[in-house]
């Protein structure tokens, strides 16, 4: 088991180093597989970090021009996805604090209110839905924590580079989100 | 528990027996535990995925970018080898003007420094016009996008 993990840790890591020369390059072809790789996972992360399918489609196509124009920055001895989602997460932090420059009398929310969204309840199925709603109703930090780790499998530290918080930090998000959300879940549960 | 309930860290199987024997003897820490991991079933079957026109219209977004990225290269590239080519001459030029000056001071009874200051000034000082208007032309047109 210990050679299976060193064996899986070294080709991630030349991985890695192989995404840092074409990224370098501007390869398009890598460029291409990158976004085949893990364009739903960023999406995933988008929409729920913003609340809404445009705003997070919007920050999609803006992240991978970032990722083109500065993929210099990545140095390879990180997995690539950290990166990527750290990229879009400052892109959203970026919009948000524009948004609030620009129109400080803008009552709408970049978080729904109450109800589920057109979006949420199309999304195929009623509890997807419901877990959605659910989520609204956290902090836009408990929710980023909540997706990276369940989602996204990604480990404490990984979620830390992401989010640039300390471990504790990323565990007490964790802790009351989750925390947050039960009482959710049981009304749905019951 | 949160190590328990994903990711890729593992429990040490000391923890593991430790956290199943304490759920069952508490209720409360059972129950968050049902929610929470009812929780994370419901979050990892949320059906969010990227659609085709989007990710088309990223690589296309993309492709412009990076013509846009090249043009701006060549420009500076060309722009380089201008200010190389003209810095050249200007050299080669001071140098023959120079020795050419040097004699027709000495016939004319110029005094140096004042043909040495006229030459350098006549050199630098259309480089420095040129300069100041291209300068107020960018001040006047960032005003004029600023008003628009």
């Amino acid at each position: 088991m210990n050679a299976t993990a060193c064996c899986f840790a070294s080709a991630m890591a030349d991985e890695n180093a192989e995404i840092a020369r074409g990224l370098r390059r501007r390869n398009p072809d890598l460029l291409d597989r990158l976004i085949e790789k893990y364009q739903h996972r960023l999406l995933r992360y988008l929409v729920h970090l913003t609340g809404r399918r445009e705003l997070a489609e919007d920050v999609f196509q803006d992240t991978w021009i970032r990722v083109f124009e500065r993929g210099a920055q990545y140095d390879g001895r990180h997995d690539f996805g950290t990166w990527l989602f750290s990229i879009a997460r400052h892109l959203v932090i970026d919009r948000e604090r524009r948004r609030r420059e620009t129109a400080v009398d803008d009552p709408a929310p970049l978080v729904a209110a109450d109800e589920p969204s057109a979006f949420d309840l199309a999304a195929g199925r009623e509890q997807s839905g419901r877990i959605l709603a659910a989520m609204r109703h956290l902090s836009a930090e408990h929710r980023e924590a909540l997706v990276l780790r369940f989602q996204e499998d990604m480990s404490l530290e990984e979620i830390g580079r992401v989010t640039g918080a300390p471990l504790s930090t990323v565990k007490s998000r964790l802790y009351r989100g989750l925390t947050a959300l039960a009482p959710w879940i049981k009304g749905e549960m019951l | 528990m949160l190590i328990a309930l994903g990711g890729p860290e593992s429990m040490e199987e000391s923890d593991c027996a430790w956290l199943s024997g304490h759920l069952e003897s508490c209720e409360e820490c059972r129950e968050f535990a049902d929610a929470s991991a009812e929780a994370v079933r419901m979050l990892r079957a949320v059906p969010i995925s990227a659609g085709w026109s989007l990710v088309s219209a990223t690589r296309s977004r993309l492709r412009q970018r990076a013509l846009e990225l090249q043009r701006q290269r060549e420009r500076l590239w060309v722009a380089t080898v201008c200010c190389a080519a003209v810095t050249l001459c200007t050299l080669l030029t001071t140098a023959a003007l120079w020795g050419g000056l040097a004699w027709l001071a000495r016939e004319t009874r110029v005094i140096s420094p004042l043909w040495q200051m006229l030459l350098l000034a006549a050199n630098f000082m259309p480089a420095l016009f040129a300069a100041v208007l291209l300068l107020a032309r960018g001040i006047h047109l960032s005003d004029r996008t600023w008003e628009g």
